[in-house]
């Protein structure tokens, strides 16, 4: 057993410097088309012994109607020429799209062991997330902003909804209970990092203005797109397992802050 | 009405007594820059200027990471396989690679998305599409987010008592 954990051991390096170059490789593609975006960068085909690698890259920008080809020594920062080499596909997130649409066997090739070393989900259409398995957000995840009570005392949810709807989510919320009669509802407080929504541990909690203000005994609200309005009551952190079933990253310790909320979605009226 | 920026910083010792020992002692320009900005962020803070907190938070909350990880390239490197720190990276790739390869040595330490979000808003393009007011949350997640950060990796060069490990 013990050889056999070396080997592996001797693999996995393996793998992780050829990430790393291929990594380094994607960053330097990433900034020498002007104009163009990277959005997507995946290494398929992948097999670590061999010296030919494949990597499939997608630019936002411009449309390309075909796929740019290119083939780069992956030591090309100490200036060799010679293998491993990188095949490139470069064409662009729209014509991929297409190719996808139409179930071309053309993109077939890019689904064999892929593994993705870069993305931009911002520029990525819902079916290139999903076809790749790009999964950024937990099942029932619902996003909304802060509140204050300042705030909500002075407009509506429509006002609140018209202000904030564009702008970026600052958090998220999945759901862990919720009464018959929709009024309360318990829940995991999410925050995006490095593109993917993942809850927010206690600690984390106390970055955020929404728990001091709850700390300090002053009234906030969180409001979530498609207009729910709840008041938060409080948090209470919880050891439980199965709630590792509904988020993306598991807490070590499986403990989770869970937050309480009340609705009271005050229709076309001032929300307080 | 949420706490003010001064009271905030009042609570944030970090941000008052930093210890920045994470710096390579080299690096001394890196320790004095952000030294007076700390300084001119406290002041901000003192008077209640939110959009100059928002963008001075984000510049040192750069600072930082950007000497953290200059710093630490050889740790990166051994676990990454290889790394080549890149001075010419924007504050996403900074935040991206403590997240990735630094994060579990300060495991309280949160970075969220959103800190790249509001230190943009220095542009102006980007604050016309937030709601009005954003600079008030901004400013107070910014300051309360860059002490966790500073308190984090004082922890994080405390010595280690003989027979102890790295994450033990």
């Amino acid at each position: 057993m013990a050889d056999v954990a070396r080997l592996n051991l001797t693999e996995r390096g393996a793998e992780a410097r050829l990430r790393s170059l291929m990594e380094d490789l994607i960053e330097a593609y990433a900034g020498n088309r002007p104009g163009y975006h990277l959005s997507l960068a995946v290494w398929f085909g992948k097999s670590v012994s061999s010296d030919l690698q494949h990597l499939l890259l997608l630019y936002s920008g411009p449309r390309l109607n075909h796929f740019v080809p290119d083939t780069v020594p992956l030591l090309w920062k100490t200036g060799s020429q010679g293998p491993p080499l990188v095949e490139v596909s470069a064409t662009s997130v729209e014509h991929f799209s297409d190719l996808l649409a139409s179930g071309a066997n053309e993109v077939a090739r890019f689904f064999e062991a892929p593994e993705i070393l870069h993305f931009d989900k911002a520029f990525l259409s819902e079916t290139i997330l999903k076809t790749l398995n790009i999964v950024t957000e937990p099942p029932g995840l619902i996003k909304g902003w802060y509140v204050d009570a300042d705030q909500a005392k002075t407009k509506t949810v429509k006002e609140l909804l018209s202000s904030w709807g564009d702008s970026r989510p600052q958090v998220g919320l999945v759901k862990t209970w919720e009464s018959p009669d929709s009024e309360n509802c318990r829940g995991l407080i999410h925050f995006e990092t490095n593109q993917r929504w993942v809850p927010l541990s206690l600690v984390g909690l106390r970055n955020f203005t929404f728990f001091n203000d709850l700390q300090a005994g002053k009234p906030g609200f969180l409001l979530f797109r498609g207009g729910s309005f709840y008041q938060v009551l409080k948090f209470e952190e919880k050891t439980a397992p199965g709630y590792s079933n509904l988020v993306l990253q598991r807490s070590s310790d499986d403990r989770y802050p869970e937050v309480y909320l009340r609705s009271v979605y005050p229709s076309e009226k001032p929300a307080l | 009405m949420t706490d003010t920026l001064k009271s905030i910083c009042d609570q944030c010792t970090h941000l008052r007594n930093p210890h920045f020992d994470f710096i390579p002692s080299n690096s001394t320009r890196h320790r004095e820059i952000l030294v007076r900005d700390l300084q001119e962020l406290l002041s901000a803070a003192a008077a209640e200027n939110e959009k100059t907190v928002v963008i001075l938070a984000g510049s040192i909350l750069e600072g930082v990471l950007y000497s953290l990880i200059q710093g630490q390239s050889g740790y990166i490197s051994q676990r990454r396989g290889t790394f080549e720190f890149n001075p010419d990276h924007s504050l996403q790739n900074y935040l991206s690679i403590f997240n990735k390869w630094l994060n579990h040595l300060t495991p309280s330490v949160v970075l969220p998305d959103s800190v790249v979000y509001y230190r943009d808003l220095v542009h102006i393009n980007h604050e016309i599409n937030s709601p009005h007011g954003v600079c008030a949350g901004a400013s107070r997640e910014m300051l309360r987010i860059l002490d966790a950060l500073l308190g984090g990796l004082s922890e994080l060069t405390i010595p280690l008592s003989p027979g102890t490990s790295p994450g033990t």
